[in-house]
């Protein structure tokens, strides 16, 4: 029996190298040396079931443990190598004294580690009964159990618990059995869907555009509006999974598939950004000011950022861009897909080494295509918290998309068993602490301009405090903080689903009109112009969304079934 | 966190359970034993001897007046106001790793939150000093304070320095709160292992008669996380509300929008430097390695690259904004910091702040404590120069050339500079030496879900 599960358990260790979870041995070494080396022998078979039969069977305390998975860097690696070594060599040879920084740091390094090693002491406490010859053994066992193990890792994990590989294409899947994790049909449901919409929305609102005979201005508005929607969700999905695997996080795996593909949704925006760029390219000047040489040799101020604000710069801009939005969303989600097939443990390291730079451009794009295109509108103006104020939006919008999106997969009979309400509360965690940081910013960036008092910085907030903006302006204090502060404080609200998929669609309802008070008093400085175009822009722009959601995700798993730490996922617990 | 390295370091071959004696050992007998390390009187002498200068100097101050000062005009805000906002900043890891951090369920922070909590406090004292020196007349500090008097007189409620007042007084009412709430049942132990009656007495009286029922650490838990959660805010407040300080008004250099969210990031950025700089030391000497591990010290080093690298995102920011906008003084503004009479400063405080800790992208540097401890305190001395940049470069040369001016500290303003760093490790040392400088049965509880929660 022992040596039947030895085997995943090593490949298990190798999976989770990082997660130092295996590393046991020394570990819990304090009380008997050799009983720590035993246990190595059981865990994986151990650890798995639990983690994968019951997902939620599983002590707090536990997860309060993973959780420092966040920190828990890649440094551990070698740690929780030398670790395991020492463990299983070192259980024999009683005096192991480290005394020096490495070895000892190690030790207490892996605290991660260490709790793994408790699951499996607790799964299998007869097992483990400690003797000295056993842990001698330990190693041998190990290798030799290697080839059967594996033949039963391809076939479909231990025991038949993960039936869910037939449908999850490339293999085992080390998630709970019998979940459905494909969106099959479906897919093309959403594809056909959400092409109708995008023809309609964005058919429509150009037809309407060019029925009014203002050179497209509305249209393009409204169109800036919709694709910044759209937009900042995508960018807020990259965000996410750019952290998630730059923190090595355990609560997420389960739900990183989804922000995998909605951050590859930078591919269509890609083209839903020639609306905005092909025009400027050709010169029109129906969005910024800063395109039409009269006004730009009338005003001084313009004049002066020509050698920011200029076609040609403003292409290479928005190109570098999307290859930053794409090479990291689609690199990673190509990625991560690529582990449901191979289960290689080292594509998560990968990651985690792509994402640090990932994070550095991520910052320096998301920020400077919000200067380009919203901040430019009135070219005059200038922020400098103006980037983080976008980031802030975006962040919140895609919390909401992904709460969202799984509740339509549920619904739908999807990911049943993996996506438990402990992951809904954190997701409604991070709503909340966005609609906070939202309002920190907002408020920060409006204080000091308001207190200042400084001309060429208050004519941007004037013109959105006076006629129509008015309103619209004390919407978005109240209803983008105060509304949603109350709502999402308590955890009742963050735990029911009805209740967070209101907050969801609500919030995304108020970065809609975020972003309108952002960029629409460009066009009208008297009123808000609500138009039938901003509907008809924004189901374009959302069908686009859903009709790529439906394209990428059909072929592939909508959650990871191999990645390092879905077990860890899958047992997660809030409170 | 603290497991068979604990065990090895005795050579006692103990019982798991005993892993948890060994923990209250291990910080314990730091406060007990009658004699602490050699170092540690060099270290208090040291540090007395330099508080003592500091108080002198202040001393000095209140009999002569703020002219023993070189602040002068245009610069009224010079090294007084550079080293509030410096100590304040430092005050930010300690509420960070406590509250942030365990809400973001980063159970690491057990082994450094105590230290860390302790060092926001003294930094904070240290902070607080400053405004009440340097209003002029330092025997009227509590003029800030809104209380009713005969006079009718108020303090500006409008202006962002009272907000400060609040803002800081809130922090320090909330840390002293949270590090003692956080020490009471570690107190408690301390009192139970006394052995002569006055240190019964005093743990005792500090304990609160604690005894560790199931009920009491049922409400201490919740009180906990109550606290944690209404912590939180604070880290961003306090350092917003003293960005606002400069933010509101309209001096370039000053004004600017990202100073919030920057000033934050800055004050984490130089308060988790600090934490290395303490942490340190203190691990060697106390011999809490096995407490204070790499792995503490390499996560600290991570967020210093995060806070360090956003730091650097908003300098460039300012750069930019400062050419964008096109209004000529913002324009000037910047280019006098980075080119002017006190570029020197400038590129001491880039250098520090945004290159040194780019070497923490690797592995190597992070986990090298020489490394670790140059670079730690590079940050220190660049988060000082930030202020100073900020405050001294920006006052020293405003719209008019005609008022331009020159600011050079005088020998008090060093000798108070460098007293605060006495009163602060004076104080840190008294600390090390008296309370329990771990979390022990924080770091009991975390041990007890790795190892043997499973056993029962």
């Amino acid at each position: 029996m022992a040596s039947t599960k030895a085997k995943p358990r090593k490949t298990a260790k190798q999976s989770e190298s990082e997660l130092g979870p295996d590393d046991l041995p020394s570990q819990a070494a304090p009380a008997d040396e050799g009983s720590q080396a035993a246990p190595p022998a059981d865990e994986p078979s151990s650890a798995r079931d639990e983690g994968e039969a019951k997902p939620v069977d599983v002590k707090p305390a536990d997860d309060a443990a993973d959780d420092d998975a966040t920190k828990d860097s890649a440094a551990d690696d070698s740690a929780a190598e030398d670790e395991a070594a020492e463990g299983s060599v070192a259980a024999s040879s009683a005096d192991d004294s480290s005394t020096d920084e490495e070895p000892s740091d190690s030790t207490a390094d892996d605290s991660a580690a260490d709790e793994d090693a408790a699951d499996e002491a607790e799964s299998a406490p007869a097992k483990a009964e400690p003797k000295k010859a056993e842990a001698k053994e330990a190693k041998p066992k190990k290798e030799e159990a290697k080839p059967p193990v594996k033949a039963k890792a391809d076939h479909g994990g231990h025991g038949g618990h993960h039936g869910a590989d037939g449908a999850g294409g490339g293999g085992a899947d080390h998630g709970p059995a019998g979940e459905n994790i494909r969106l099959g049909e479906a897919g093309g449901t959403l594809l056909k869907v959400g092409a109708g919409l995008a023809v309609v929305g964005l058919g429509g609102a150009a037809a309407l555009g060019a029925s009014m005979n203002d050179g497209f201005t509305q249209f393009f508005h409204s169109y800036l509006v919709a694709f910044w929607w759209g937009l900042t969700i995508t960018l807020g999905a990259l965000f996410f999974v750019l952290v998630q695997h730059l923190t090595k996080a355990r609560w997420s795996p389960v739900v990183r598939r989804v922000a995998e593909i909605l951050a590859s949704n930078s591919v269509a925006f890609a083209l839903l950004a020639l609306v905005i760029i092909v025009p400027v390219m050709l010169g029109n000047t129906a969005l910024y000011d800063w395109n039409d040489p009269e006004v730009v040799a009338k005003s001084h101020l313009i004049h002066h950022k020509v050698g920011y604000l200029n076609t040609t710069f403003f292409l290479i801009r928005w190109v570098i861009y999307f290859a930053i939005w794409i090479g990291f969303g689609v690199t990673l989600l190509k990625r991560s897909v690529a582990q449901d097939a191979s289960g290689d443990p080292s594509i998560s390291k990968k990651n985690f080494a792509l994402s640090a730079p990932g994070m550095l451009l991520f910052g320096l794009s998301i920020t400077f295509a919000s200067i380009d295109t919203i901040m430019s509108l009135e070219a005059e103006w200038f922020s400098t918290m103006f980037g983080v104020y976008i980031f802030a939006g975006a962040q919140l919008s895609f919390h909401c998309v992904l709460a969202l999106s799984l509740f339509f997969l549920q619904g739908t009979g999807r990911l049943t068993k993996s996506v438990s309400v402990h992951h809904f509360h954190d997701i409604g965690k991070m709503m909340f602490a966005f609609v906070v940081f939202w309002a920190y910013i907002a408020f920060s960036q409006f204080m000091l301009i308001w207190y200042a008092d400084i001309p060429e910085e208050t004519v941007w907030f004037k013109s959105r405090f006076e006629d129509g903006w008015q309103t619209v302006s004390i919407i978005q204090l109240v209803g983008h903080f105060v509304i949603p502060f109350f709502g999402l404080v308590s955890r009742h609200v963050k735990r029911h689903k009805k209740a967070l998929a209101f907050w969801a669609v609500y919030l995304l309802a108020m970065h809609y009109i975020d972003l309108y008070w952002l960029i629409m008093p460009s066009f009208d400085g008297k009123q808000a112009p609500w138009h039938a175009m901003d509907l008809l822009a924004l189901i374009g722009v959302a069908g686009v969304m859903i009709a790529n959601f439906g394209r990428v995700a059909s072929g592939i798993n909508l959650r990871p079934t191999k990645d390092p730490r879905l077990a860890k996922s899958l047992a997660f617990e809030n409170f | 966190m603290t497991t068979a390295a604990d065990v090895k370091q005795f050579h006692t071959p103990l019982e798991a359970e005993n892993a948890f004696a060994q923990i209250t050992e291990n910080v314990c007998r730091i406060a007990e034993t009658p004699k602490p390390p050699k170092a540690w009187y060099i270290a208090f002498a040291i540090a007395s001897s330099i508080m003592v200068m500091f108080f002198a100097s202040i001393g000095y101050l209140v009999w002569e007046g703020i002219g023993v000062w070189g602040n002068m005009n245009p610069v009224y805000w010079a090294f007084d106001i550079t080293n509030f906002v410096f100590w304040v900043g430092i005050g930010h890891a300690g509420t960070l790793i406590s509250a942030v951090l365990y809400l973001f369920r980063q159970d690491w922070r057990t082994g450094i939150n105590r230290f860390a909590e302790a060092m926001t406090i003294f930094a904070v004292i240290c902070a607080a000093i400053f405004p009440g020196i340097h209003i002029g007349r330092p025997w009227l500090p509590y003029w800030m304070f809104p209380i009713p008097n005969q006079m009718d007189m108020w303090p500006q409620f409008r202006s962002p320095l009272e907000w400060d007042v609040f803002a800081v007084g809130t922090y320090a009412t909330v840390s002293i709160l949270f590090w003692y709430m956080g020490m009471i049942p570690d107190l408690a132990t301390l009192r139970d292992r006394s052995r002569s009656t006055a240190r019964r007495l005093v743990y005792g009286l500090f304990s609160m008669g604690w005894r560790g029922s199931s009920r009491q650490w049922h409400r201490y838990e919740k009180a906990y996380q109550l606290l944690a959660a209404l912590a939180t805010p604070l880290v961003l407040s306090v350092h917003s509300v003293v960005s606002f300080d400069f933010a509101t008004s309209q001096v370039p250099g000053w004004h600017t929008t990202i100073f919030p969210p920057y000033f934050v990031a800055g004050a984490i950025f130089g308060g988790f430097a600090m934490v290395v700089v303490l942490a340190v030391p203190a691990r060697q000497f106390f011999g809490l390695k096995r407490m204070i591990t790499m792995r503490h010290l390499e996560n600290m080093n991570i967020i210093m690259l995060v806070t360090g690298t956003v730091v650097g995102y908003a300098y460039g920011m300012e750069f930019f904004i400062a050419w964008y906008g096109g209004v000529q003084e913002e324009g000037f503004a910047f280019i006098n910091r980075a080119f002017g009479p006190y570029a020197w400063a400038y590129w001491t405080m880039l250098t520090c702040n945004v290159l040194g800790p780019q070497l923490f992208w690797f592995k190597r540097f992070r986990r090298s404590i020489p490394v670790m401890f140059v670079i730690a305190i590079f940050v220190n001395v660049g988060m000082w120069f930030e202020r100073f940049v900020i405050i001294v470069t920006s006052l020293s040369r405003d719209f008019l050339p005609g008022s331009w001016g020159y600011f050079v500290p005088t020998p008090i303003d060093l000798t108070t500079l460098i007293g605060s760093f006495g009163l602060f490790f004076t104080l840190f040392l008294l600390f090390c030496r008296f309370l329990p400088m771990v979390a022990m049965a924080e770091v009991k509880a975390i041990h007890y879900n790795h190892h043997m929660h499973h056993h029962h």
